[in-house]
């Protein structure tokens, strides 16, 4: 629901944003994104993978969760992303929404590391969004 | 065993496609029929509602007969809020909808053996087989109603398995 306040929407909140994102030594992330499925019946039995697609959104900022250590459990991260990086990549993929770009989402690198999305919010000024939380945990895939 | 379980996978896909046009799922980009391989897909916190997941589990194998027996048991989960039109006040009808939907797809008991590895799929000498299915009770979580259905999948090894 968008704010129906008299005032005129601008971007202050989204500068604001990556400002302190940046004064935070704000770092880089890729999405590993996965294009559209050709080949459905290998591709759906894990058989082949799709194509992938490394989106760079920046400035990003990761910290790790409170610990609460679980046996097999993995850490958690918090990546506090940019959302005018997020603007420009749905725009460069013309991809409908930031939902849509997450959902395509297989993992996320930052320092050569991969998590896993595990939830998605947003924070919004005047109806637009400034700010992404993903909720991470580390990816235990190999490495091939 | 992994020819038996991607067969009876794309049985069931197939099947669905033709009973229920309407039940599918957006994944990676692409509408498929509401049904998927959780092992095969990116992991989810929260399996998907309104369509069909299936988890591959138990194992067994049966070496004294001619032809290798391998036995896999496959829990298939669904789950359903209700439509946002109806409030969720329709969630019992969408799972007993699901629950009938499942019952069809699972006949008949059986489909041609496939090698999905080549392009396109080879046929293979035999069947994949699979008893009838023993469903749970449902469970309600607030505003989500849920239930599994387990299936025993049978299959022969065959050379080159």
């Amino acid at each position: 629901m968008s704010d129906t306040a008299p005032r005129n929407p601008v971007s202050a909140p989204q500068m604001l944003a990556d400002a302190l994102l940046r004064s935070v030594a704000g770092t880089t992330a890729l999405l590993r994104v996965t294009g559209a499925n050709t080949d459905t019946s290998q591709s759906e039995v894990g058989l082949v993978a799709t194509t992938f697609e490394d989106v760079v959104v920046s400035p990003v900022v990761m910290r790790k969760l409170r610990p609460t250590w679980k046996e097999g459990g993995e850490s958690k991260y918090e990546l506090l992303v940019s959302a005018t990086s997020v603007e420009t990549q749905i725009n460069a993929l013309d991809i409908g929404s930031a939902q849509a770009l997450f959902a395509l989402t297989l993992a996320v690198t930052v320092d050569g590391k991969d998590y896993l999305i595990e939830s998605i919010a947003s924070s919004e000024a005047f109806g637009a969004p400034y700010l992404y939380r993903l909720l991470l945990r580390e990816a235990g895939q190999q490495a091939i | 065993m992994q020819n038996a379980k991607d067969s009876f996978y794309m049985a069931l896909r197939t099947r669905l496609a033709t009973i229920n046009p309407e039940r599918t799922i957006l994944v990676r980009g692409a509408v498929r029929p509401g049904i998927l391989v959780e092992e095969a897909e990116a992991p989810f916190s929260q399996i998907p509602s309104d369509v069909f997941v299936l988890r591959w589990q138990g194992l067994g194998v049966d070496v004294d007969l001619a032809s290798t027996l391998v036995a896999e048991e496959c829990e298939i989960l669904y789950q359903t809020f209700g439509t946002q039109s109806f409030g969720g006040l329709d969630r019992g009808r969408l799972l007993s909808a699901m629950d009938e939907e499942l019952v069809a797809m699972l006949q008949p008991f059986y489909t041609p053996k496939l090698n999905y590895g080549s392009t396109p799929p080879a046929a293979m000498l035999t069947q994949v087989f699979w008893d009838e299915p023993g469903f749970t009770a449902s469970v309600t979580l607030r505003d989500r109603l849920s239930r599994s259905a387990k299936v025993l999948v049978y299959s022969y090894q065959e050379q080159g398995e």
